[in-house]
């Protein structure tokens, strides 16, 4: 069975329909890419499979768990990434950011502090780990939100614009532990609108336009059903004619 | 709801306020220099303006100086004539503090048992010039007794003959009842304020800034419910409104023996270690409350600084019941005002310090109380569960 499975899910806020039916599935080990522009529905089905919000159909299963029944057992499994600014305690040490979340997924003791040392080394994050993250820059902010996101070791990882304000050097490194990550079988959700990153990390993608469900498949798939090579010009294509590609 | 998230979440906040100095500026700095400062300050003013109107009293008379009436006068300590060109003017201006015109040959129609008219003016809107009225009043009574007891005399009368009712006046009130009944109607206005206020920084802090710093989405994905989220998040700003509370008490209670007149020495000794849990018990029923309130009110909220003006009026809320009970005397308390929200609070805070409690007020208080906290706690709850206030 598949760790993620997405059937028929759709989400309206009163009138407005911000995602229609959609449908996809993540094997175990696998990153899916998810590539739509601003107000695609990407937050909006990432919100949903980390039970923020309830879908307004269909149903959604993270290792078996239903998102909708089962909230609680779903959470214990997901780790999420939210994009745009990083929400962070600023009057609290990144190892103290990191722990409570850490406890609450019911860490402690030994284990927790050998866990943020070991996503400490990862992310480079030893100079500052120590130290209130008030003044930490973008980057420096984002490293200690992928920490926190990855203290208990979730099986299904949602990542919503993961690199957005990581350096250079920093977005290698996160690319080096989203495949370090791959191989210890993690599924991985990653969304992002850098295409360069996308095809060097997923192993499939999920293209979303004004919520529907245009494409889902390999990246060679996708290349095998246009004569455009280049995959940010074939993505512009896509969303400009807005057909769901068989 | 697991009591060991609770927990946790409880001392995550705690650390995240301890190392918050604008919180702690609101909650302790305010109450412990501010509210000492401004009394002490008030106090200070009031006794040098008393002073200085004691000390130097300038006058001016007009008519005929050269009665009995201007020596005695003179004898007042302070007491310095001037002359004026225009004595209403001067008085106006602040140069004179009151005049007082004498009429001729005021001496000879005294003796002659005559009724004689004095006109004095002073400026009622200056204290100094208040108290020179008060000394003229003194000043010419003393001097009418000395003449009343000569003709008393003259007529083989003593002044029995005018007084023959002696009146003496006794006070029942122990100084512990005049503590009290003095601390009555602030104490309780001061705690209120306090309760509400002292929470607000915090209840803004841990829910609108939350979801504007994104925070609160990150927390609600963790495998904790959010009924622990929401009980370690109320007994956050609980706690914040009971420390402003104690620390306003704390020190306007400090600042009150600090400032005493003689013999009326303000004590707390009435307070009985029963009164103390009884009043503990209100300020944190009244503390919940306020904080589930606030708690409603930062979850509606968009942002932070929505939130702060949905919360300005929560301090009134304090401050009307306060303000309403503070003339009154527990006897005198209407009994709905024991039934409503905030007021049942006040009126049980009146009673714990004015010495009267009624232990049927009590249990109704306490219960009313119980039942409006739990209202405030259910909707606060319903509120959080809503996906649509808790993300930006």
């Amino acid at each position: 069975m598949e760790p993620v499975t997405v059937k028929g899910i759709s989400k309206c806020f009163g009138t407005i329909t911000a995602v229609e039916p959609l449908t996809f599935s993540i094997r175990k080990g696998e990153v899916l890419g998810l590539i739509g522009e601003n107000g695609a529905g990407k937050t909006t089905t990432m919100r949903m499979m980390a039970t923020i919000l309830k879908p307004s159909t269909g149903e959604i299963r993270i290792n078996g768990y239903c998102v909708q029944k089962e909230a609680m057992a779903v959470r214990t499994q997901i780790g999420i990434l939210f994009g745009g600014d990083v929400g962070m305690y600023n009057r609290l040490t990144a190892r103290e950011n990191i722990a409570f979340f850490g406890t609450l997924y019911g860490l402690a003791g030994m284990e927790l502090n050998k866990r943020i040392d070991d996503l400490a080394d990862m992310l480079e994050m030893g100079a500052f780990i120590d130290r209130r993250v008030g003044p930490f820059s973008r980057g420096m902010k984002q490293k200690v939100a992928i920490a926190r996101t990855l203290v208990h070791d979730p099986q299904v990882i949602l990542l919503d614009e993961p690199t957005t304000g990581l350096d250079v050097s920093a977005a290698v490194i996160f690319r080096q532990l989203i495949t370090t990550m791959r191989q210890a079988g993690k599924t991985i959700l990653f969304s992002s609108h850098n295409m360069g990153e996308i095809e060097k990390l997923c192993d499939r993608v999920a293209i979303m336009h004004k919520g529907k469900l245009l494409f889902h498949g390999t990246i060679p798939a996708l290349r095998a059903k246009s004569s455009i090579h280049d995959l940010d010009d074939l993505f512009v294509h896509l969303v400009t004619g807005g057909k769901p590609i068989e | 709801m697991s009591s060991r998230h609770v927990w946790m979440m409880f001392q995550k906040e705690l650390l995240d306020i301890w190392r918050d100095t604008k919180t702690w500026i609101a909650a302790l700095v305010i109450p412990f220099l501010v509210i000492p400062s401004i009394i002490y300050l008030m106090t200070q003013s009031i006794s040098n303006v008393e002073q200085e109107a004691r000390a130097y009293v300038p006058i001016v008379i007009t008519g005929d100086t050269s009665q009995g009436l201007v020596a005695h006068l003179q004898k007042e300590p302070g007491v310095k004539l001037l002359t004026a060109a225009d004595p209403i003017q001067a008085v106006k201006e602040g140069a004179a503090r009151a005049v007082i015109m004498i009429p001729p040959k005021l001496d000879q129609a005294l003796r002659q048992g005559a009724l004689v008219n004095m006109e004095v003016w002073y400026d009622a809107a200056n204290q100094k010039s208040v108290y020179a009225r008060e000394l003229i009043e003194k000043s010419v009574r003393t001097y009418e007794e000395g003449i009343v007891s000569k003709r008393l005399e003259a007529a083989g009368l003593t002044s029995a003959a005018m007084h023959p009712i002696s009146l003496s006046v006794s006070n029942l009130a122990s100084q512990e009842r005049v503590s009290g009944s003095m601390l009555a109607s602030i104490v309780p206005l001061m705690l209120m304020l306090a309760l509400a206020s002292g929470g607000i920084p915090v209840a803004t802090d841990i829910v609108a800034g939350e979801k504007d710093r994104g925070t609160l989405e990150t927390l609600i994905t963790a495998p904790v419910s959010a009924q622990s989220i929401l009980t370690a998040k109320l007994l956050t700003v609980m706690t914040m409104g009971l420390v402003s509370s104690l620390a306003s008490g704390a020190s306007l209670m400090w600042v009150l023996r600090m400032q005493p007149k003689e013999g009326e020495k303000l004590t707390i000794s009435f307070l009985q270690p029963e009164s103390a849990v009884l009043l503990l018990g209100t300020l944190v029923l009244l503390s919940a409350f306020f904080a589930a309130v606030e708690l409603c009110l930062s979850t509606i909220a968009r942002s932070p600084r929505e939130a702060h003006i949905y919360m300005t009026p929560v301090a009134f809320l304090a401050l009307i019941p306060s303000y309403l009970i503070m003339p009154l005397t527990p006897a005198d308390i209407p009994f709905a005002y024991y039934l409503l929200p905030i007021f049942n609070g006040a009126a049980l805070l009146k009673e714990i310090f004015y010495g009267q409690i009624e232990p049927w007020h009590v249990l109704i208080v306490l219960s009313t109380s119980l039942l409006y906290v739990v209202l405030t706690i259910s909707l606060a709850a319903a509120l959080f569960r809503r996906e649509g206030l808790l993300v930006k």
